[in-house]
């Protein structure tokens, strides 16, 4: 069969697919159509005519298929839809393919209902593949190629050299997921300061077992450095939490005589939702000078009982994220394929995982910055940030490649710095006071 | 700052007394310590503020000293006078700053050049109307800016590791986390620790200042190619033949590699330390091979342990050695900053066994007097256990290769060596085995024979 008449025969699966007047047996032999494009396509090498629709972006239009069968329950279409997406995807290939992989592996496990059991998995395989050495490796070229997570790091620490100014006891509470890669322009910069160099305790809390580890490296490293930098340090790691929930103001330690900042990155959405107030007033009793805020601009939450929307803006953020990696890293880049597995772990978590039952990690529901604006407007003031920490941002993303940029937020209402990838805000930075 | 107006009546400046001191160069005191005899002038903010009072009629240009205006009246071919000092003594002239609350508003601390003054006023108390492109950095002085986009984003930055940066936060942050950075306050905590080791632990190095250098000095040039280190780390390598592996040694291995860690010190980097040519072990982070590779070889290593232990110790303990290990506090620290001095000092004093082992044996013994003493038995004797058995299977397929990472292996337990010597037990005759895990159906007597 030559291939325009595949191609034809496949774009007839769609539709035939869509028409629930079709029973299984038309669908079959559309698959069986299908076989000659799609077997180049495993290869990983994007041949010309194959898959390929008026716009190519096959992977969303099937796994949106796939999930909207799946909402309505229909099992034939589901497991060809399945079927398909299996024969065309692969994490090794375009953005295309790969997105199919991660989303495949979700919507099977919700399809067989064994998404708690996949995600242990996923947790102890990247437990065991992770040694401080290349969790190291891989985040630094990921801050050298990407501002994803130093947008943040330079917003923040802007925000909070400026609202601890003048103080002599400083404490940061860092709950965050980037390994302290935040702090040494910091303490840099608290050496640099004309008057007297504070001092500084940082208490991290993790978490995940992962970071847990990797924590044992860091310490001496970060005690060292801040020691080479003159700046008087205490460091402490508060581990053994299981939830984030679970943190309380007693365990932290925060002494009265202190000026406390709360530095949150990625920490909010870990919460469960239903908890996420409580954390916010948690926060809020540890009186804080100021509270920083980022996190990733989506919205996994509020659609979580409507899979099909939750399924829709999780393959948006997610193709932003692929697409951003992409272009970032070098095309054999290992580091991006270990942050691309990264991600199954929370769209597996997102897509397949009951919030209720308990599947041993964190959240992953997202939250715009809208939406933790509300939350957090209840316990807290949002504070402009400063020319000079915008000055900085901008600084930072000259230096990486073209395609991000940084954009105020438009309403009055509106609260912090959104970073963009290609027009499309994807991370949100914001500062708070009590 | 002239130097003149600085080193007057100031009793910083007697520095030379009345012996003879070796070219040392006048030292400057703090700026705003005027002559007591000069006169005090305090110009007004709109004074200061000014610039370029002397225009050029031709062409406006504003020049902030009459000879700099001289000066430029040359190219028009106009006539210029450049105005003589006069030759009779001026009384010296010195001024404050208006800015009330500023340290230098008082008299007594009063900067002694006009320049000075005018910079002064405008860097701390004026707006920063300079911003630089590149970075956003803010200068009141136009000159300060000027001087600063010249070197803006083109100073590289090198770590001490090697690697060029062209972005400083980049390199802050990568130096934080590199391992080639220098621990000298390592010597500082070892000195705090010695007292804590009893018995047979011998120091016979100095835990001085000597001590800190000893130590940079192996550290140091950690890349990869470094050729200092290799002679006393080739004559290192091969004590690793030496004798038969013991529980308790392995305890002390893993205890040091403890105390390694604590340094912050990456096993890696000591891999790096001994074996320069291994890729495995390049902490060099141009290299991306070596993480995957070693963390293959825990991943084998784990695989293969049968021990009782549950499984998840098991992967963490491997994964990341001193997982489960309790870490010490800083009093540890000592002994692992001494561990690789060992090898470049300590040949002397320990004799063993024959000739042809000598030095290598010497130098395995001085290490394990050096090394810390078990005393925690707890300490993953576990752990122990487990490093007899690696049945290293890895990616590096030339018997040197996998000689290399069962060497890997114990390489993350270097205390494992120190031990090894400290049972005295050199046998010789006794096969040659890399690790002294037991593990010789591994080793490649050829190839081991090439390390000695």
């Amino acid at each position: 069969m030559d291939r325009t008449n595949s191609i034809s025969s496949k774009e007839a699966a769609f539709l035939h697919v869509t028409n629930p007047q079709n029973n299984g047996i038309h669908l079959e032999m559309q698959g069986t159509n299908c076989r000659q494009p799609q077997e180049s396509n495993i290869t990983g090498l994007r041949s010309p005519d194959s898959g390929e629709n008026s716009d190519g972006k096959w992977a969303s239009r099937l796994l949106i298929e796939c999930a909207t069968a799946m909402s309505e329950k229909d099992s034939t279409k589901i497991h060809h839809l399945l079927w398909m997406l299996n024969e065309l995807a692969s994490p090794y290939g375009d953005c295309d393919q790969k997105l199919a992989f991660y989303f495949l592996q979700s919507l099977f496990c919700k399809a067989t209902d064994s998404g708690q059991r996949c995600y242990k998995t996923l947790i102890s395989v990247a437990e065991k593949s992770h040694s401080f050495d290349s969790v190291r490796k891989l985040i630094l070229k990921f801050q050298e190629v990407s501002p994803w997570t130093t947008f943040g790091h330079v917003a923040s620490n802007g925000a909070m050299l400026e609202a601890l100014e003048g103080e002599n006891k400083l404490h940061i509470i860092d709950i965050s997921n980037t390994l302290c890669t935040q702090w040494p322009t910091l303490l840099e910069a608290l050496a640099t300061r004309n008057d007297e160099t504070p001092h500084l305790k940082l208490t991290v809390v993790v978490t995940t077992s992962i970071v847990e580890s990797v924590m044992k490296e860091i310490t001496p490293r970060m005690e060292k450095f801040a020691r080479l930098m003159g700046v008087p340090f205490e460091f402490r790691v508060m581990n053994g939490l299981n939830f984030l929930g679970e943190l309380t103001k007693d365990s932290l330690g925060v002494q009265d005589d202190e000026a406390i900042a709360v530095n949150c990155i990625g920490a909010l959405k870990r919460v469960d939702v239903e908890e996420r107030r409580a954390f916010i007033q948690m926060i809020q009793s540890l009186r804080p000078k100021v509270v920083t805020v980022v996190e990733e601009e989506a919205d996994f939450s509020s659609s979580r009982n409507d899979f099909v929307k939750c399924f829709e803006e999780c393959l948006r953020f997610y193709t932003i994220y692929f697409d951003m990696l992409e272009e970032s890293f070098a095309p054999t880049s290992n580091e991006r394929l270990m942050l691309e597995r990264e991600c199954s772990r929370s769209i597996v978590s997102v897509l397949a995982c009951d919030d209720e039952v308990d599947h041993g990690g964190d959240s992953e529901r997202r939250e715009r910055g809208s939406q933790w604006s509300v939350k957090l407007r209840e316990a807290f003031v949002p504070v402009r940030y400063s020319d000079d920490v915008v000055d900085d941002v901008n600084a930072l993303l000259r230096r990486y490649r073209t395609g991000w940029s940084l954009v105020l937020p438009a309403g009055a209402d509106d609260v912090g710095l959104y970073l963009t990838w290609k027009e499309e805000p994807v991370v949100w930075a914001s500062v708070w006071k009590p | 700052m002239t130097e003149e107006v600085i080193s007057t009546g100031s009793t910083k400046n007697q520095v030379s007394g009345s012996y003879p001191q070796p070219a040392v160069k006048k030292k400057r005191s703090l700026p705003g310590n005027p002559d007591p005899e000069a006169d005090v002038i305090a110009l007004s903010p709109k004074t200061l503020m000014a610039t370029n009072r002397f225009l050029c009629e031709i062409c406006g240009k504003g020049f902030q000293r009459d000879q700099n205006l001289q000066l430029h009246r040359r190219g028009h071919n106009l006539p210029w006078k450049l105005k003589q000092r006069s030759s009779k003594e001026v009384r010296k002239r010195v001024y404050v700053c208006p800015e009330k609350g500023c340290v230098h508003h008082h008299p007594s601390r009063a900067l002694g050049d006009l320049t000075g003054i005018k910079k002064h006023f405008c860097r701390k108390h004026g707006e920063k109307k300079w911003k630089c492109e590149k970075c956003s950095k803010r200068y009141a002085v136009q000159s300060d800016w000027k001087a600063h986009s010249k070197t803006c984003g083109t100073k590289e930055y090198k770590c001490e590791c090697g690697t060029i940066f062209s972005r400083r936060d980049s390199f802050v942050t990568h130096r934080a986390y590199c391992d080639a950075l220098a621990e000298e306050t390592a010597r500082v905590k070892a000195a705090s620790h010695v007292e804590n080791h009893a018995g047979h632990v011998n120091y016979q190095f100095s835990l001085g200042p000597n001590m800190g250098q000893h130590f940079s000095s192996i550290f140091e040039p950690i890349s990869c190619n470094s050729q200092k280190i290799n002679d006393p780390m080739t004559r290192g390598i091969s004590l690793w033949n030496m004798s038969k592996q013991t529980p308790l040694s392995q305890e002390t291995l893993c205890k040091n590699l403890q105390e390694m860690h604590q340094m912050g010190i990456s096993v890696s980097s000591l891999g790096a330390i001994y074996s320069c040519t291994d890729p495995l072990f390049n902490p060099c982070p141009s290299n991306p091979p070596a993480p995957t590779t070693t963390y293959q070889l825990n991943w084998d290593f784990a695989k293969s342990l049968n021990s009782s232990k549950a499984a998840d110790d098991q992967l963490s303990c491997n994964s990341l050695p001193l997982n489960n290990i309790n870490v010490k506090d800083v009093g540890n620290h000592q002994l692992a900053g001494s561990v690789p001095s060992l090898f470049s000092t300590q040949h002397q004093s320990h004799h063993q066994s024959s000739a042809a082992n000598m030095s290598a044996t010497a130098l395995l013994q001085k290490a394990a007097q050096i090394g810390a003493t078990t005393t925690d038995p707890s300490l993953v004797g576990n752990f122990g256990l487990k490093c007899t058995e690696i049945p290293v299977q890895n990616a590096v397929t030339t018997g040197l290769g996998s000689d290399f990472s069962a060497f890997n292996q114990l390489q993350m337990y270097p205390s494992m060596r120190h031990h090894i010597q400290n049972q005295d037990n050199i046998r010789e005759g006794e096969t040659r085995d890399f690790l002294g895990v037991g593990i010789q159906s591994i080793c490649h007597p050829s190839s081991i024979n090439g390390w000695i």
